[in-house]
């Protein structure tokens, strides 16, 4: 029999990405407080309205209770004990590439993300963000030729503040839930798009995030317009150091689509994990939430979920505008001690709306992977529909696999339907491959991105091939 | 074909296999030279599958005794994928779907490891879609099914065509068929067979495990055997095929009643 | 995740009896496990004790079963409970105090062998008020018995009363049961069941369960395979409409490997009625081999009602075949149209529907049921919208 310790075994790769930069570093001291706060926003020279905006979250922050009902333990946080600004010394942003710290450039060069003019990659304007601020980002004068604002947040705030203060927080209120209260009173930098009134926009925008310092939070946030009729493809990677201390991520992402506007957002997160014992790692608490607010208008999460200690993260849509669709696409990779609980919610507000949810999570060794989705179909949402399917796939005996999949409706015209199922890798597949000259471990990393196909396929072009070769990469033991 | 003296391939020697700690192998010798092709019949739970996949090295059967010898080597020790590497190929009986898993690249993973062990260089994607373009004629296979997940939603006749397919690109030197007639028509079954007869060569052989007459209609065998039981109780040239075709099986049981009672060792061709 | 706004919760400290009865306050919508389903009905039930009976419709009974020492029913009691999670539960302590104060019915049988007929068993609460009844049923091994629970509100239009009954079933090794709970209710009504089981290996569970016309039901069935290698058939109907609350809140646990489940819920939702279901299936490390089936159907029938259905399942053991699906939808226009289509006229052809949706529970109920004609009695609204 094929013993599915073999299989286990084939799950654990070192991690590559573990590499700290020595960069000289500003940072502010560890710990909260409302002149900590001030502080971010006077380094940042924001205007009052942010002030006032990081100023009300705080406070409400202080106000909340811990979430305690995930599926997923750790012993409680110490935000005192947290750096909440951490920036490579070499202030403000440089006009030119040519003026970045060429240690830095050699970090997302070796990372896979080359930002030089020779290397780029020729169809992807890459903002590249580095602890607390983004330090670089590629083709802002093409996509600026269309229309297209591509920046830092912080640069939006300087440049397009009436934008940002239209939107931000406009998808999630600050009092949406303790960790989006948390980044929105310190939130640091993060990725503003903006695409005008009918325009598509011409190239996939990414952002890549590295967490370099070991006792920095990370808190970005990111923001995304697609005007009436619009179209954008983006996507975001991100990578850490490995520290056996736990490090912080507590992200907001808030998209909006107005009418006819369409807006993809694809993640392969591959934060460090921690080691075997479960020591060290990336916390993972995120909230992305976007907003179909126009008729017809569409928003399609994709996610590739490998890395972190623990991954708390539920990408939905608000399906308002009439017509409008949602959809979200997850593989989630768990292993040793990692803690996955993600998924989604999709609330059908408006009529006609639809969402389709695929997810696909793998749990290895002591791992827990647990899908937690919210299907809420409202009163108003007459005709609206909803297919999810949920399927695990189990590595070894000691791998959790939960499935709490929620559905509400109050709308006897509109359509629900669930499926899931677990399975682990079939005996007899395997054997098929082999008999035909694939070795083991190419056989089960087949089976294993078989079983994610439908996810791969919703991936831009660029990144699909990637993302095998992550899951790929966490599947073979030999590869390093 | 018969040649004298052609190169041994294979060479059972009372071999016996269980499963689940069930004995179901219960000594098979057979030997398979270069050129030959043998028919293996027999009635359902005789254990003809159960060979095809001990050969194949499929891990749920356990070899309890007796030996297999592959070109000179020990089979029994190589894992599946080495079995197929060296030119051993198994036609299942019912091809397992792998939803997600496209066929093309599986077909293309298989053929370069198969060339890379017999020293061939590895084919990149253009130079293997047109091989596998030009193999597809052989088992007249629509390309479409190129692009979809490995046997996912073929109906039988397709999976088998599949099966020729991938026969026709690893081009093994021992080929073994297990019911690969079975569940199909008479169109289909000449398309299989056409492939299978197309594919032969004088440095390979074939083993056709089967029920019927009909596939030996169209690739006459060089030997037919008669499992039953986990042996195989007579072995002959094409016409014992005919004459079970003629008289059915009953002779079997009371050729198994006298084994049972006076054990001897069996006559081998 | 942000809960969704939830329904207007009980008061803090409402039914002060109740809680003091069972030792604890009543659980509030801030409990995961009563979010969705408010006990603030259970207020109105004047505070004090019902006259329950729970009374077997066989004299003498039949053989195979024997009355079970109040002894040996209170240690098997303990330790079902104790097995299956379940006595810190509020509607389970709650039972426990009515009955230990002498207030309700108690009963507790024994079964050896097969039983050749069925036992039927009614529960009644008397009058307003609380009334509690408890159930304590040992299947020996190898025994086979065939049960049926009626539950029925007050015929006449008595003041508000609620009944907690509790069963609690050892299955032992190679035994069989299959079990019925018609619960059938009257406005005004409330239900608490629990049902808890622990199975051995090698027995047969089929419970089949209908709940409507309750003001509030909340059914719990826990059944606990405690070596695995045994099999468990659960069906529940549950319908609700004006203001009702139906719950159907159930665990099957899985302690050992090779067992099996095969759950199918159905819920029905018309005028402002609330619909919940909660399904937890729960597959351990040791479970291995465990084949587990879970379908939540839901008819939602009004615009005013609402369905909230959660399946939970928790899997650890690799080599499992575990699936669980959910609809929710309204009757099927494509259905409708093709009945329509016949000549049928519209309404005819939903209730047509609807029974059909009813019948593929009904039918697993053991054939005494029929008599009590269930069907009109979740399809005929009395109190309807």
């Amino acid at each position: 029999m094929t013993s599915t310790a073999t299989v286990g075994e084939l799950v654990s790769q070192p991690y590559r990405y573990g590499f700290v930069t020595e960069i000289e570093t500003e940072k502010i001291a560890k710990g909260l407080s409302e002149q900590v706060v001030r502080l971010i926003s006077a380094k940042k020279q924001e205007p009052e309205f942010l002030l006032r905006f990081r100023l009300r979250a705080f406070e409400q922050w202080l106000q909340m209770p811990t979430p305690d009902w995930a599926a997923i333990s750790y012993p409680s946080i110490d935000y005192q004990d947290i750096v909440y600004y951490a920036a490579p010394k070499q202030q403000p942003k440089r006009e030119s590439l040519d003026e970045v710290d060429p240690k830095l450039l050699e970090t997302f060069d070796k990372l896979g993300i080359p930002l030089s003019e020779q290397k780029r990659l020729s169809n992807v304007a890459v903002d590249a963000v580095f602890d607390s601020v983004s330090i670089a980002t590629t083709y802002k004068e093409k996509l600026a030729e269309h229309g297209v604002i591509f920046c830092s947040i912080s640069e939006a705030v300087r440049e397009h503040p009436d934008l940002v203060e239209r939107y931000l927080g406009t998808v999630v209120p600050s009092t949406d839930n303790y960790f989006a209260a948390l980044n929105s009173a310190v939130f640091s930098d993060g990725s503003f798009v903006f695409v005008p009134k009918g325009v598509e926009c011409p190239m996939e925008l990414s952002t890549y995030f590295r967490i370099n310092s070991g006792d920095t939070g990370q808190f970005e946030r990111t923001l995304l317009v697609a005007e009436e009729g619009a179209s954008v493809s983006y996507l975001e990677g991100c990578t850490a150091p490995m520290f056996d201390t736990n490090q912080l991520h507590a992200a907001v992402v808030e998209l909006v689509a107005l009418d006819d506007a369409s807006i993809k957002y694809s993640t392969v997160q591959n934060w460090y994990a921690g080691d075997e014992s479960g020591k060290g790692g990336i916390y993972n608490f995120v909230t992305k939430r976007g907003q179909c607010r126009g008729a017809r208008s569409k928003i399609s999460w994709t996610q590739v979920e490998t890395g972190s200690a623990i991954t708390w993260k539920y990408p939905g849509c608000v399906l308002q505008g009439a017509d409008s669709v949602g959809e979200f696409y997850s593989v989630a990779l768990t292993n040793n001690r990692q803690q996955a609980d993600t998924g989604t919610k999709m609330v059908h507000v408006g009529p006609r709306t639809r969402s389709t949810i695929v997810s696909k999570g793998i749990s290895a060794g002591h791992s827990s992977n647990s899908y937690r989705g919210l299907v809420q179909i409202g009163p108003k949402a007459v005709g609206a529909r909803n297919y999810s399917q949920c399927d695990s796939m189990l590595i070894g005996d000691q791998a959790a696999a939960n499935t709490y999949p929620y559905i509400r409706s109050q709308q006897p015209d509109s359509a629900v339907e669930h499926e899931a199922s677990t399975c682990r890798i079939s005996e007899d597949q395997l054997f098929y491959l082999q008999s035909r000259g694939v070795s083991f471990e190419e056989a089960v990393s087949m089976l294993v991105s078989g079983f994610c196909r439908d996810v791969f396929n919703q991936l831009p072009m660029e990144f699909a091939a990637e993302a095998d070769k992550l899951l790929a990469l966490k599947l073979e033991g030999s590869v390093g | 074909m018969i040649i004298p003296d052609a190169p041994v391939l294979l060479e059972l020697r009372d071999l016996q296999a269980s499963v689940d700690g069930q004995p179901i192998l219960r000594g098979v010798t057979l030997s398979i030279r270069a050129g030959e092709i043998h028919a293996l019949m027999g009635r359902n739970g005789s254990g003809k599958s159960t060979l095809s996949k001990v050969l194949a090295g499929h891990p749920a059967y356990t070899v309890t005794g007796g030996s297999a010898t592959y070109l000179g080597e020990n089979l029994l020790e190589l894992p599946p994928e080495r079995r197929a590497r060296s030119g051993i190929f198994l036609g299942f009986q019912y091809p397992v779907e792998i939803p997600g898993v496209s066929n093309l690249e599986f077909l293309r993973v298989a053929t370069n490891a198969r060339r890379q062990h017999r020293g061939q260089d590895e084919l990149d994607t253009f130079a293997f879609e047109d091989l596998v373009r030009e193999r597809l004629s052989v088992v007249q296979m629509d390309p479409a099914f190129l692009e979809r997940s490995v046997n996912e939603g073929f109906s039988g006749g397709e999976k088998k065509r599949n099966e020729i397919l991938q026969m026709a690109l690893l081009e093994p030197d021992l080929s073994i068929l297990d019911e690969t007639d079975s569940g199909l028509d008479i169109d289909a079954l000449r398309i299989v067979a056409g492939g299978v007869s197309q594919l032969a060569r004088a440095d390979s052989a074939t083993l056709l495990i089967t029920h019927y007459q009909r596939l030996l209609d169209l690739i006459t065998p060089d030997y037919v055997h008669v499992m039953a039981a986990g042996r195989i109780l007579r072995s002959g040239a094409k016409d014992l095929a005919l004459e079970l075709e003629r008289s059915g099986y009953d002779w079997v049981d009371a050729e198994l009643a006298r084994l049972e009672s006076a054990p001897a060792p069996l006559e081998v061709v | 995740m942000p809960a969704a706004a939830a329904p207007a919760s009980a008061p803090p400290g409402a039914a002060p009896w109740l809680a003091a009865l069972a030792g604890a306050p009543l659980p509030g919508p801030r409990q995961e496990d009563w979010r969705f389903t408010d006990l603030a009905v259970l207020a109105r039930i004047a505070p004090h004790f019902a006259l329950s009976s729970l009374r077997v419709e066989a004299s003498p009974l039949p053989a195979g079963i024997e009355p079970l020492a109040p002894d040996a029913a209170t240690e098997l009691l303990g330790s079902v409970l104790e097995t299956s999670g379940s006595s810190q539960h509020w509607p389970v302590q709650l039972n426990r105090a009515a009955i230990d104060q002498g207030h309700g019915a108690f009963l507790a049988l024994r079964i050896c062998g097969r039983v050749s007929q069925p036992l039927l068993l009614s529960r009644l609460p008397g009058g307003s008020g609380l009334g509690g009844t408890q159930l304590v049923l040992l299947l020996e091994p190898g025994a086979d018995l065939e049960l049926l629970e009626v539950i029925s509100g007050e015929q006449a239009e008595a003041p508000a009363s609620a009944l907690s009954s509790l069963t609690v079933v050892s299955v032992g090794e190679g035994a069989s049961l299959r079990a019925g709970m018609l619960a059938l209710g009257r406005p005004g009504h409330s239900l608490l069941a629990h049902w808890i089981a622990v199975q051995e290996p090698s027995s047969r569970l089929a419970v089949t369960t209908v709940l409507g016309d309750w003001d509030l039901a909340r059914f719990e069935p826990r059944i606990v395979q405690t070596d695995g290698a045994a099999e468990t058939r659960l069906r529940t109907l549950q319908s609700c409409r004006g203001e009702q609350i139906v719950d159907t809140h159930s665990l099957v646990r899985f302690d050992g490997p090779d067992g099996s489940l095969d759950q199918l819920h159905k819920a029905m939702a018309d005028g402002r009625g609330r619909s919940v279901f909660r399904g937890a299936v729960q597959v351990p490390g040791m479970a291995q081999r465990t084949r587990a089936a879970q379908l939540s159907r839901n008819l939602l029938l009004s615009p005013r009602a609402r369905i909230d259905t959660k399946p939970e399942l928790e899997i650890v053991a690799d080599d499992v075949t575990c699936t669980h699906g959910a609809t929710v939808s309204c009757l099927r226009d494509e259905e409708l149209f093709y009945l329509q289509s016949r000549g049928i006229a519209a309404p005819q052809a939903s209730d047509l529907l609807k029974r059909a949706f009813c019948e593929d529970v009904l039918r697993d109920l053991p054939a005494e049921a029929a008599g009590l004609n269930p069907l009109a009695h979740l399809l005929d609204p009395v109190g309807s919208s």
